[in-house]
């Protein structure tokens, strides 16, 4: 592998991790507080990145699905716990993976009588389909502004957990939520925010993957098993675990994508295999 | 509720309807309920006994398929060799896997048995020389000779799965009732005290999973039979789901339930596939409005209408 090679791919793969890691981080911050896996998370992304078709076949420009499909997800999560999880708050774990899971299920369905069941490809903004020159060595600037904006997402995620009141009680939360609607926190409310923000993350992951991947019904059980990887490889409950697990399985997958190609998807979960076998916790897990 | 011993009236009953089955629908239609019923058996096992929820329980099926596929076409097996080993690779690659997964405990079980699963779709997707990539193994033998007996008609390929089905069925139940069932429970129930009481917790749950694993195995090993070549799709994470809803469908709370959960999906599945292609739809209501108001699933109903007659006739 040439060093010009070696270079595009790392990079390839940090785009590719940031774009896992937003996946993951929405996946972390609803369980940490509600401690129970949203196997609906992978039809979110699913649903922002047919938005973000959409809204590009309506204007041409996918400015305003970067804005749209983030808020409509959000939106959506939030009617999907007014309307559904919250009745399965005392039921036991299972039943809230199998109730997200049904979601998941059903989100698809509606996906594909809107769409129809083949895939469909979002091209890259005109004004990000050119290359840029990194040194001596040339990138697609869509890839780049994927970097770029998902690394200002993720200081932005960061600074609401860690910075604002809203973080603090999600922090606090995550230790215990009775303690913290104890203390007069209405925490219906910081479990309706969870989800919007669980969402909208999931739903900006969906916006930037559209131009990369193209968009097709089955997304989302792909999606949802890379999260899972992620969490694992990083560990679940903290957002840097996210972030090192997401931008390690992207360039693992990027790597391999070139040395070879019809194992690279593999090779993800080999390295998920290889993290559980020598450090069982993840590599910066709270739980 | 005391347990009722061995045989008991959800024994009769599924044998009652296995036996009328193939009278009342289409001989293939029937044997695909007998197979998703065995797959499904081992959700069951997994959820209903050792409150495992396994999201990945189609990999087993698929290495159950592929295996089978192999040795058929490949190496020249007869029929019961091949369902043997199959079961054998099923439960082997279970009990492998399963020493990694229960390093993890709790939510992670459900999110690796899921990554597992996606493993082994794209393991058949870069082994393509072995598996036939994205065209499964295709011409498998139509027709097998068991001690003496033909195997080629669609009667005899539904009598060869109802006996698979039946066999796991009666496993599975024997296993609930004995001590390692006991133990099972009380991991359901309370992980931290069974392993306090000095059951080595972590063995018990690589055991049931690979008892579970092979169970799954089997079911792929009598899909591909009955198909006659292996699809990719058996491997699919779609498939693992597939048998997960028909076991929660169905209630997890006795094996019986599995064959209530196969029959409801296969039968809806039939009926509505030809009226509506998305009838997904309203498999996918269905789970959510058993979740939410039949915990117990189809299989409960059955339960509760059979206590309630027992209170009346003891009460007055």
């Amino acid at each position: 592998m040439s060093m010009q090679l070696l270079l595009f791919q790392v990079l390839n793969g940090v785009g590719i991790g940031m774009i896992y890691f937003l996946l993951a981080a929405g996946l972390t911050l609803i369980f940490g507080l509600m401690r129970f896996v949203n196997f609906a998370h992978g039809a979110f992304y699913l649903v922002a990145a047919y938005l973000t078709f959409a809204v590009v076949q309506w204007t041409g420009s996918i400015w305003w699905a970067l804005l749209i499909a983030p808020v409509a997800v959000a939106a959506l999560a939030v009617v999907i716990e007014r309307v559904l999880l919250r009745h399965t708050y005392k039921m036991p774990h299972e039943a809230q993976i199998l109730i997200t899971f049904a979601i998941a299920l059903l989100l698809q369905e509606l996906v594909i009588m809107g769409f129809g069941p083949l895939g469909q490809n979002v091209p890259v903004p005109p004004q990000l389909a050119g290359i840029v020159f990194l040194g001596p060595y040339v990138y697609p600037a869509y890839r780049l502004a994927v970097v770029a904006s998902a690394a200002v997402i993720a200081l932005v995620v960061w600074l609401v957990v860690e910075k604002t009141k809203l973080g603090a009680i999600l922090r606090a939360g995550s230790e215990s939520s009775e303690m913290v609607g104890l203390l007069g926190i209405n925490v219906e409310r910081v479990f309706m925010a969870t989800f919007a923000l669980g969402g909208a993350l999931a739903g900006l992951a969906g916006v930037l993957a559209a131009p990369l991947r193209g968009v097709e019904p089955f997304m989302s059980g792909e999606a949802l098993g890379i999260a899972f990887v992620v969490i694992v490889v990083g560990g679940l409950g903290t957002l840097s675990g996210a972030l090192a697990g997401g931008l390690l399985i992207g360039i693992v997958q990027s790597i391999m994508s070139t040395l070879w190609p019809q194992g690279a998807q593999l090779m993800i979960y080999a390295a998920m295999a290889i993290v559980i076998l020598i450090r069982p916790a993840g590599l910066l897990g709270r739980f | 509720m005391s347990e009722i011993r061995f045989p008991d009236v959800a024994t009769l009953l599924v044998v009652t309807v296995v036996a009328i089955m193939p009278v009342l629908m289409p001989m293939t239609l029937a044997t695909s309920i007998v197979i998703f019923a065995t797959a499904t058996l081992s959700v069951t096992l997994l959820l209903g006994s050792a409150g495992l929820l396994s999201f990945g329980q189609g990999l087993y099926l698929g290495i159950g398929s592929y295996t089978t596929g192999i040795l058929l076409r490949d190496h020249g097996f007869g029929l019961m060799p091949t369902l043997v080993i199959a079961t054998l690779a099923g439960a082997l690659s279970a009990g492998i896997l399963a020493l990694l997964i229960v390093r993890r405990r709790g939510i992670y079980f459900v999110m690796l048995t899921l990554a597992f699963a996606q493993m082994g779709y794209f393991a058949v997707l870069a082994a393509k020389d072995v598996t036939g990539g994205e065209n499964g193994l295709t011409g498998l033998p139509r027709s097998f000779a068991v001690g003496g007996m033909t195997i080629a008609s669609p009667l005899s390929f539904y009598l060869l799965t109802a006996v698979g089905f039946l066999l796991a069925f009666l496993l599975v139940q024997r296993l609930n009732a004995s001590p390692f069932g006991s133990v099972l429970i009380s991991i359901r129930e309370n992980e931290s005290r069974s392993e306090a009481m000095g059951y080595d917790v972590k063995m018990f749950k690589v055991a049931v999973i690979a008892v579970a694993g092979g169970i799954a195995a089997f079911s792929g090993a009598l899909h591909a039979v009955f198909l006659g070549f292996v699809p990719p799709s058996d491997i699919e994470l779609e498939i693992s789901q597939r048998i997960l809803v028909m076991a929660i469908i169905g209630g997890v709370g006795s094996p019986a339930g599995a064959i209530a959960g196969s029959i409801f999906y296969i039968v809806v599945s039939e009926a509505l596939s030809e009226l509506w292609a998305r009838w997904m739809a309203l498999i996918a209501l269905a789970l959510i409005a058993i979740v939410l108001f039949l915990p117990g699933g189809l299989w409960s109903v059955g339960q509760r209408i059979a206590m309630a007659r027992k209170g009346r006739s003891s009460g007055g």
